[in-house]
């Protein structure tokens, strides 16, 4: 399946024609994970990538809907 | 190390050395150990019985890195609770090193008299009438004041909203390149500093006699642990020094925690214009810098320097928590404003955060419109002008709120939220509705769990105890003048224990696991929650307001759901 990402904090540094506010598209297999996903992306585990869903914080092993947009974060804390 | 005691009303400087059991004190841990002991838990804030006291951290003017912090303390006249506001820039590294451990600002001037306290390089205090910079706007009475007394001096000074004293005015404390940009902004303790007829505060930034090392060696080996702790953080290293803590508007809209429209809302419309990823891109298109040092000996740089079209510069550090308020609650979705009112703040000397949210609330009563971005800076304007509007905005939310009959005002204590809607991010309910200094964005600032996956923002689960440990956490690493940014990197058994090698290596006394963060950070709070109850706060006082249990905020559409019975057992000590 299809699916559209939009990469944000330092992700998108290493995708030379990532536009901010379009974000990429990408295909995975039906059923894949969001760690399927980071894994595509070639997101390494230091990176600390976290994808929100619908406004979820999902984990590494949760599937990945249909036609949905995936946010993926760095995590980062506030102050 | 001494402590100096400036009464205003007689015009004296006294110098004493450190009493005893203040000695491993410093920062948020001696402001309030003092106040709950110095200051009568009722007396009026603006009134001569109340004292404002600065005090560098612990470990600031070691060779430890980003100890930069300054605080400031008093009993707060917008929330009438203990209040500590720390700020970043060069005054508590050269305060630190001139031997100061705090100076305590007592008593207040007579009526119109107005004066700079000048610490000079070799420690001495003197007051100097400041009748010339009487109504000067912070940027141009800074720029003054290193002109006459040189640049090698750390300014700390209120603008026209603490001469007023308006309840939501800051104390602006100068950065490496001598703006006046770093506030201490939180709880209108620019209106104590104008109540005891204080414009300004002056710090000779030559001084060589800073504390003693008990363990030089160790102290070395120690801080280069707590050095590669903090530069392996990947946020420190990675995120902080090319968006900065704007990074966070991206996340926290996804979440839909972003309060805005006057917190009737989780998610901006149109937010990806103000996220941190355009601002960068902005910034660095336009020539400013995305990677700047705000603060002395800082190594992570988390700061900016925003330019306008022209690439002039406009506002240095544009952060999260401005973004949001001026941003997110008003709906004005466009960075050159947000820049522009973050630089009239400054200037004027209030608070972004109450600012923006008390124009929200206003906004909110039909009084402007949502989005109207030069109607805003209007508005700040007046509150510079101390118009009728602008004491009422200056006075900050609940007082707009008052005003306006708007009874949807997201105060705690008094005091503004933070950028993160208690509805969708459940823990910073537990902080708001439970930290000594009222509604905090970083006494317990819960988000980075969330995005870590340790906590699941939308259940009750680990809310409570995350944020009783952060707030214990962060109480004790205040008390050290660490900014928030290093902190959270040692929020870990190994970082702790690393930072606690640096304490014992100082005062060469060793600590045990439970003395740091954990023991310092209650004894602190103790005191605040102390002072709070003398004061008359009880446990009813603990509660957000109630649109936040009533009224479901979009896009998840969920209450705040975290009872009283827990809400009160945060802190059960
Ligand atoms: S990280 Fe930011 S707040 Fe902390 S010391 Fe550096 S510039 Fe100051």
């Amino acid at each position: 399946m299809k699916l559209k990402v939009k990469l944000y904090g330092t992700l998108s540094c290493r995708f030379s024609d990532y536009q901010h506010l379009q974000g990429m598209e990408v295909e995975i297999p039906d059923g894949a994970t969001v760690q399927d996903l980071l894994t595509l992306l070639e997101l390494s585990e230091s990176q600390n990538a976290v994808a929100i869903m619908e406004g979820r914080v999902l984990k590494k092993p949760d599937k990945i809907k249909h036609g949905i947009t995936v946010n993926i974060f760095q995590a980062i804390s506030g102050g | 190390m001494k402590l100096i005691r400036v009464n205003m009303h007689k015009k004296t400087v006294t110098a004493e050395s450190v009493p005893e059991d203040y000695k491993e004190l410093g920062g948020r841990g001696l402001t309030s150990t003092l106040i709950n002991r110095e200051v009568p838990p009722k007396c009026d804030p603006l009134g001569p019985e109340n004292k404002l006291i600065f005090a560098p951290g612990f470990l600031s003017g070691t060779p430890l890195p980003n100890t930069s912090r300054i605080s400031v303390g008093s009993k707060s006249p917008l929330t009438g609770t203990i209040k500590e506001s720390n700020a970043g820039g060069t005054a508590s590294r050269a305060l630190a090193r001139l031997g100061i451990t705090a100076i305590v600002v007592e008593g207040q001037s007579k009526q119109g008299d107005l004066n700079l306290l000048r610490i000079d390089e070799k420690g001495n205090a003197s007051l100097v009438s400041a009748q010339e910079y009487r109504g000067m706007r912070t940027y141009r009475c800074t720029e003054k004041i290193r002109k006459t007394y040189g640049e090698k001096n750390s300014v700390l000074c209120i603008g026209p909203a603490g001469e007023y004293m308006l309840t939501a005015a800051s104390i602006q404390s100068s950065d490496v390149d001598g703006h006046p940009c770093r506030a201490a902004a939180r709880g209108g303790l620019g209106a104590v500093m104008g109540s005891k007829g204080l414009k300004a505060l002056i710090v000779d930034q030559r001084g060589k006699s800073a504390d003693t090392i008990a363990d030089p060696e160790a102290f070395r080996e120690a801080v280069k642990k707590v050095v590669k702790i903090v530069k392996d953080d990947h946020m420190n290293s990675e995120v902080m020094p090319k968006l900065g803590t704007a990074g966070l508007v991206a996340p926290v809209n996804t979440m839909g925690a972003f309060p805005c429209y006057n917190a009737k809302k989780g998610e901006l419309d149109g937010w990806e214009k103000i996220s941190g990823e355009v601002m960068a891109d902005l910034i660095r298109k336009r020539g400013g810098k995305t990677t700047h040092t705000g603060c002395s000996q800082c190594i992570i740089h988390c700061s900016n320097v925003f330019v306008d079209k022209g690439g002039k510069y406009i506002t240095s550090s544009l952060e999260y928590e401005t973004i949001w308020a001026m941003g997110g609650m008003t709906a004005i979705a466009d960075l050159d404003t947000i820049a522009r009112l973050d630089n009239l703040c400054d200037d004027i000397g209030v608070d972004t955060m109450s600012t923006g949210v008390a124009i929200a609330v206003a906004m909110d009563a039909g009084y402007r419109a949502f989005g109207d971005g030069k109607a805003a800076i209007k508005l700040v304007e007046e509150i510079g002008s101390c118009t009728e509007i602008g004491t009422i905005l200056g006075n900050g939310p609940a007082a707009t709120g008052r005003y306006f009959n708007n009874t949807h005002v997201p105060v705690i204590k008094g005091q503004s939220i933070a950028g993160y809607d208690p509805r969708a991010m459940l823990g910073h309910g537990v902080t708001f509705s439970t930290s000594p200094m009222g509604a905090d964005h970083t006494a317990g600032n819960v988000v980075g769990e969330y995005l870590e996956q340790k906590l699941d923002p939308l259940k009750v689960e680990g809310q409570v105890e995350t944020s009783r440990y952060l707030q214990i956490a962060m109480a004790a690493f205040d008390t050290m003048g660490q900014c928030f940014m290093a902190n959270v990197a040692l929020l870990s058994p190994e970082g702790e224990e690393a930072f606690r090698n640096v304490i014992s290596a100082k005062t060469g006394i060793r600590l045990g696991p439970d003395d740091f963060p954990h023991d310092m950070g209650i004894r602190v709070l103790k005191a605040e929650r102390e002072f709070n109850r003398k004061a008359g706060f009880t446990k009813k006082d603990d509660r957000l307001p109630k649109f936040f249990y009533e009224e479901p905020l979009p896009p998840h559409n969920k209450v705040f759901v975290i009872s009283d019975e827990e809400i009160d057992s945060t802190f059960d000590f």
